[in-house]
């Protein structure tokens, strides 16, 4: 499991281990690390464009996204809805099991529908070791708050981009990522 | 005009549930007729009442924005009525009989015309007595202006009733003189010779006393027992079949219009994410079961990604009967169905004496604590094991093992109607709704009235207050005001509250996220609040939804005083 340090980030912050947990799946399916199945993150200087996202309650616009094969793409995420939204770049498998982590801070106060409770996740923290970090392939983002993603496509996986605030995801936030030759 | 042809409708296309409306107010022009109709459920037929020739009648599929003109013609020999149930217009459109206008004569035409001023999954049905049960009901769906906060591919109806064999008016002539003629499930000498062998002569006695003065058998849980459940008109043997291609979300818009009976909804193989109760539509929530009361609608989105058929199963509160459907990939592709699960049984929790005095009950729901033991009114405390014979309901057994899930603050504590998902997971919870966007901004109630929700049992006299409608003072409320409901049940029966023309906004703990609804189902032996913001000047019905309970005195009229003069707040008035 990766431990990650937790940082107060206004924008870019996501549940500890997302990586971590689910690689062990994604690798036992395919053989490959996380990372190159999903891509990576990626440089600025590598972008070759950059694309805007608008998080809605509950869904995105777009819907989906085109993407060349190796591409680095910019993301500027706007969460333009009334709830905390997140854009989660992965495959379903790795949705699935973050699934229950966003679960366990709505459980514990820190995912309240309108914003993050910065106090829970602190007493999170404390309790159970786990809390709010950052995380380069997604940002959870408090109404109005606008956060950015940079990321190389380099992989093969199915990929979605998802919001895996509880109930989101099976209310349909979750839009194709195609990926072209 | 556009005269619509109604059809019940299978599926509409995901695009169009889409559909986003630029266009300008549309005006429809619809048709229905009340026919005297055959109903065959199977296991039996008989003569009911119908809307175009069927029962249930069509789905009615309205735009938001969309100023309606329903011509509705009786075909019948008596009086009738459509009330059209959760829909806010102006009241003499409501629908009922002696409140909004004088009813429907045999053979006459009446033209409702009202704006459609929102959206969701509501239904309609007649307001005249025990038209409903006989099978006057049918649904209606309202597609939004704007694009809805969830995504999904189909859509289903899932419109659920009760269908007895016996005409609604010989049911209540039955429950009036012997109140539990249809409880099928009346505990005998050697259910009172087995509680007394596993819990000692005393307390078996002792606690069958309790019930004789309470006038209630802990298996009273259904008044109605003996009806066939269907939906969309189909018994479990007949199948209603939803098609599917996997992968799809199906939305399935579940509406309870039967007379009498709870039921508990699941889908095996399948989580359901609600999105919408009673037309509102609520913070994306996924359960694997969920209670549906009496008149209410919960809408909800599943995924089936496997090839294969699955169950739409749905067991009646009293677990005396259930109704099936199937979602299938292909026409007559079927599944295997559970059986039953035990019958439950009303605890001293039910009937309020885990409170003591109801003096004493002025906390919420939210607020009970779940004490081990039972306090009599005596003063004697019973230990939860004099209660053995009884107060170990089915529905437990699964959270006696393993972890036991957060009590429900909705029901009281040690309630022998607690539900528990029968498959594992998560079992919705009133406490879970949250409105998606609150239509009010949340604000301090000005003024707080009580309703106890009394009767008895005995006569089968159901009221408020004591006093049933007949001998009632109607209910004034002043326009711009936020009321607090508070309902106070005393019986042992579950009452499904439904208020006319205004929305109810139970008090769920949630804020400002407290859930916007049409019904408030309130358990035995619990206080629940609801605020009514008085916005919708006239007159209106008040009462509990079960049929049977509204017909015999648990019903009030509402009167809205000042605001809007009513000719002002219709621009369109029925004829």
């Amino acid at each position: 499991m990766n431990v990650k340090i937790f940082i107060q980030a206004t924008c870019s912050i996501a549940f500890s281990a997302i990586i971590g947990a689910t690689s062990s799946t994604a690798m036992a399916d395919a053989g490959h690390s996380t990372a190159k199945l999903i891509g990576q993150p990626g440089k600025v200087a590598d972008a070759t464009r950059t694309v805007e996202v608008t998080m809605y309650d509950n869904y995105y616009e777009p819907e989906n996204l085109t993407i060349k094969e190796g591409e680095t793409v910019r993301f500027v995420v706007r969460n333009a809805g009334g709830f905390v939204h997140e854009f989660n770049i992965a495959s379903p498998d790795m949705h699935k099991a973050h699934g229950p982590e966003m679960m366990m801070m709505l459980e514990h106060g820190v995912l309240e529908p309108d914003r993050i409770n910065w106090d829970a996740a602190k007493k999170m923290q404390a309790s159970m070791g786990h809390g709010m970090h950052n995380d380069p392939n997604s940002v959870l983002l408090e109404p109005g708050k606008t956060g950015e993603i940079i990321w190389t496509f380099t992989g093969r996986a199915t990929l979605e981009f998802a919001c895996n605030v509880p109930g989101h995801y099976e209310a349909g936030m979750v839009g194709q990522v195609k990926l072209t030759d | 005009m556009i005269n619509r042809s109604l059809l019940r409708a299978g599926v509409i296309s995901g695009a169009l549930a889409l559909w986003a409306g630029n266009a300008p107010a549309s005006a429809g022009e619809y048709s229905l007729t009340v026919d005297r109709v055959t109903i065959d459920t199977g296991d039996f037929t008989r003569k009911g009442i119908g809307y175009n020739g069927a029962s249930p009648g069509p789905v009615l599929r309205f735009k938001e924005g969309e100023d309606v003109v329903i011509n509705v013609t009786n075909n019948l020999s008596e009086q009738t009525s459509i009330h059209w149930h959760g829909l806010i217009l102006p009241y003499e459109q409501d629908g009922v009989p002696g409140i909004s206008y004088p009813g429907i004569a045999p053979g006459e035409t009446f033209t409702y015309r009202f704006p459609i001023v929102q959206s969701g999954t509501y239904w309609f049905h007649s307001h005249s007595p025990f038209q409903e049960p006989d099978g006057a009901y049918g649904a209606i769906v309202i597609e939004p202006k704007k694009r809805e906060p969830f995504r999904f591919d189909r859509e289903y109806v899932v419109q659920l009733t009760d269908a007895h064999p016996h005409p609604g008016k010989r049911i209540m002539r039955n429950l009036k003189m012997m109140p539990d003629y249809y409880n099928r499930k009346q505990r005998t000498l050697g259910d009172f010779f087995r509680d007394a062998q596993q819990g000692g002569f005393g307390p078996a006695l002792s606690d069958r006393l309790d019930w004789g003065e309470m006038r209630m058998m802990p298996n009273d849980i259904e008044d109605l027992q003996g009806f066939t459940p269907l939906i969309n008109g189909k018994s479990p043997q007949q199948n209603w079949t939803g098609l599917f291609k996997p992968g799809e979300r199906v939305r399935l818009r579940f509406i309870n219009s039967a007379a009498m009976t709870y039921f508990d909804i699941r889908i095996p193989g399948l989580k359901m994410t609600v999105v919408q109760s009673d037309g509102n539509n609520v913070q994306p929530v996924t359960v694997d079961e969920f209670r549906i009361a009496v008149a209410e609608t919960y809408d909800v989105i599943v995924q089936p990604k496997e090839d294969k058929a699955f169950l739409i199963y749905a067991e009646s509160m009293g677990r005396t009967a259930f109704a099936s459907a199937t979602l299938a990939p292909r026409e007559g592709e079927k599944t295997d169905i559970p059986v039953l699960r035990k019958d439950p049984l009303l605890t001293m929790a039910d009937m309020g004496m885990a409170h003591g005095d109801h003096a004493g009950m002025n906390h919420g729901a939210m607020e009970q604590a779940a004490p081990p033991t039972h306090t009599m009114p005596d003063g004697a405390v019973m230990q939860g094991d004099a209660h053995a014979g009884h107060a170990m309901p089915a529905t437990m057994d699964h959270s006696m093992h393993g972890a036991a899930p957060a009590a429900d603050p909705f029901y009281a504590a040690g309630s022998g109607l607690t539900p528990s998902a029968a498959d594992g997971g998560r079992f919705l919870s009133y406490a879970d709704l949250k409105a998606q966007k609150p239509l009010y901004e949340h604000r301090e109630a000005t003024r707080e009235i009580e309703l106890r929700l009394t009767g008895n049992m005995e006569r089968y006299i159901w009221s408020i207050n004591g006093v049933k409608y007949k001998d009632a003072e109607p209910l004034k409320l002043q326009y711009g005001e936020r009321v607090r409901f508070k309902f106070v049940n005393e019986t042992m029966m579950t009452h499904p509250m439904h208020l006319h023309g205004m929305w109810s906004i139970l008090d769920n703990g949630n804020g400002k996220w407290n859930p916007v609804k049409h019904v408030i189902s309130v358990n035995p032996g619990t206080t629940v609040y609801m605020e009514t913001e008085v916005d919708a000047p006239g007159q209106w019905a008040f009462h509990c939804h079960l049929a049977y309970h509204a017909d015999s005195g648990m019903f009030r009229k509402v009167v809205v005083e000042g605001g809007p003069s009513a000719e002002a707040a219709s621009p369109a008035r029925g004829s």
